[in-house]
């Protein structure tokens, strides 16, 4: 067995016994680790693989978790239901979106993405009677497995049900970025201009794996809408999506697993910090700034180096 | 006919506001090819530190002198330890690294200032409303369109015509052959840099008695200022001219027709104009 597979079971293993050694605290803050580092993984997909840098992901995010909270709140369908409810709507805003963005590139594309996720959250916030306005949708239940099945109501049935979307989602995106449209996706990042010379269009490509990332950002926050048991405008902010590109950085862009394992040590920071000082934002923001500049691969990237695989 | 004056002095007073901020963001990128998202961060400063001019000098007029020049060598100081650094990367840490400094200025200014808004009084020379086509019209608002034109002749004066400008414009058509000519890169870079914070620092001292000087204006001008670049194109400064007066028309119609959805009517001009201008206005095709 490779290294690799060793390390994956090792997760895996790590993954299925941990409910049973954590108290409820921090089961219920692993949930939450897992449920970002998805987020921050379908961020990397577009980031790490194709090149281009969105500062609007948390919209999809956003919808995905406003989407789930109303099939849940409203008509108390199964917590599958709502999954695939949030990851399509995160899905269906996103092809207009993405037909929009990529029309431009580099640092254009970033900005376009921001605007129009900056003018979804407005559209979250001003919306009162669907979305609550600055309240958000509190009360979002979990409900059951499938119809008449068992209840995830409970945190450790709640932590399986995302940690297995989460395994899930990771073995789809190493797939997605082997398979030949993950090439040329790749491709693009490296030499877009000579993608276009080679006689291929890499617009369509850019949108379709735009349109895919946006569901698995849409999946995450459909997940934590009935986690926390809300959903509200802020994690449609800017400085969501400014998180998720943090995370993408320290975990290592480009390497999937990194992202995620970035999401956790993000979080877990700002959990430790938050608990000394108010005024943690400081303290993240003097790491992120030190990190961008000495560690540019990122935990796993400069993990991956010391252990000789470059 | 007086509302129509009115809204169209609204519009001009705002353009003037985007223009101080946008200038900077996009000279940044055309000289640097830095995005500068801490850009809105160092506008919120020019607030804050005018506030405190004028809570200490009692005087509006030098605030608007002593602060722009501040805000300056704080962003010259920073561009100098973290930027320099890694100008060889790929554009996206240079965004990010921006992006840890706007958090680090934002809940500095946090702690100090603490969360509430701080209100600036205009200078009494400014205060009051003047009578214009039949209409009254606050005197400051007016200031800041004047301050918006007298800003950019001086901008495009300096590039165009002094030795220094010319220097800037051989760095950013190529900044390599600049170096191999003798030209000081690297100084070139921070003082635009510092230049350009000094530019929204002064936006930042110009808005406070209109706006207050308060958390989180920062991200909200740094947005529009965004929309401003994108649709004149970046790196021009005719370009950022255009764009404010573009955006700060559809915010003022858009806030006086539609109120609801102003900001949509932004994105929704911008998208057009991207639909025949991918690279904005004035902007060139990378």
């Amino acid at each position: 067995m490779s290294r690799t597979r060793v390390l994956a079971l090792a997760a895996l293993v790590t993954l299925a016994v941990l409910p049973w050694a954590l108290a409820r605290y921090q089961l219920s803050i692993l949930t939450d680790l897992l449920v970002f580092g998805l987020f921050a993984m379908s961020l990397d997909l577009i980031m790490g693989y194709t090149g281009m840098v969105s500062f609007g992901h948390a919209a999809y995010f956003g919808l995905g978790a406003y989407g789930s909270a109303l099939v849940l709140i409203h008509f108390g369908q199964p917590v599958p239901v709502a999954l695939l409810a949030g990851a399509l709507l995160a899905g269906a805003v996103a092809l207009p979106v993405g037909w929009f963005s990529t029309r431009a590139t580099g640092i254009y594309f970033a900005m376009l993405t921001l605007a129009f996720a900056q003018l979804l959250y407005t559209v979250a916030y001003k919306w009162r009677d669907l979305t609550g306005g600055s309240d958000g949708i509190a009360g979002v239940p979990k409900t059951t497995l499938f119809w008449g099945g068992p209840s995830l109501a409970s945190p450790r049935a709640f932590y399986f049900l995302v940690a297995a979307c989460v395994v899930l989602s990771l073995v789809a995106c190493c797939a997605l970025v082997r398979s030949p449209f993950g090439r040329a996706l790749q491709a693009i990042r490296e030499n877009e201009r000579r993608f276009t010379s080679l006689g291929r269009d890499p617009r369509p490509f850019k949108l379709v794996v735009f349109v895919i990332a946006a569901v698995f950002a849409g999946l995450a926050g459909a997940l934590f809408a009935p986690f926390r048991g809300f959903a509200s405008p802020e994690v449609m902010f800017w400085l969501f999506s400014g998180q998720g590109l943090m995370m993408v950085i320290m975990g290592g862009i480009g390497t999937l697993v990194g992202p995620v394992v970035g999401a956790m040590v993000f979080i877990l920071i700002q959990e430790v910090l938050s608990s000394y000082t108010e005024h943690w934002m400081i303290f993240t923001g003097a790491l992120f700034v030190l990190m961008v500049i000495f560690l540019p691969g990122g935990l796993v990237g400069t993990a991956r180096r010391l252990a000789g695989r470059g | 006919m007086a509302i129509l004056v009115e809204q169209l002095l609204n519009a001009l007073a705002l353009a003037g506001l985007l223009f101080l901020v946008s200038v900077g963001l996009s000279l940044v990128f055309g000289i640097l090819r830095v995005v500068n998202f801490a850009h809105g961060v160092f506008y919120m400063l020019g607030a804050y530190l005018g506030f405190t001019a004028v809570a200490v000098s009692g005087w509006f007029w030098l605030s608007l002198v002593v602060v722009p020049p501040l805000v300056g060598v704080v962003g010259a100081l920073l561009e100098a330890s973290t930027l320099r650094f890694i100008y060889r990367r790929p554009p996206i840490y240079q965004l990010l690294l921006t992006f840890g400094l706007a958090l680090i200025l934002e809940e500095s200014v946090r702690v100090i200032y603490g969360p509430t808004a701080k209100g600036i009084d205009p200078p009494p020379l400014l205060q009051g409303a003047v009578e214009i086509a039949g209409t009254f019209y606050p005197r400051y608002r007016l200031f800041l369109v004047v301050l918006g034109i007298v800003v950019g002749l001086g901008v495009w004066l300096f590039l165009q015509r002094t030795r220094t400008g010319l220097v800037i414009r051989a760095v950013a058509q190529n900044s390599e052959m600049a170096d191999c000519l003798g030209a000081n890169v690297g100084r070139v870079r921070t003082l635009v840099f510092g230049a350009a914070c000094a530019l929204a620092g002064l936006g930042g001292v110009a808005a406070g008695p209109m706006t207050t000087a308060y958390l989180g204006m920062g991200i909200g001008v740094i947005v529009d200022a965004f929309v401003v670049v994108v649709i004149g194109g970046l790196g021009s400064i005719g370009g950022s001219m255009a764009g404010s007066l573009i955006v700060g028309a559809a915010q003022t119609w858009g806030a006086f027709y539609l109120p609801e959805t102003a900001m949509v009517i932004m994105y929704a001009v911008m998208g057009v104009i991207l639909i025949f201008r991918p690279w904005g206005l004035f902007g060139e095709e990378e």
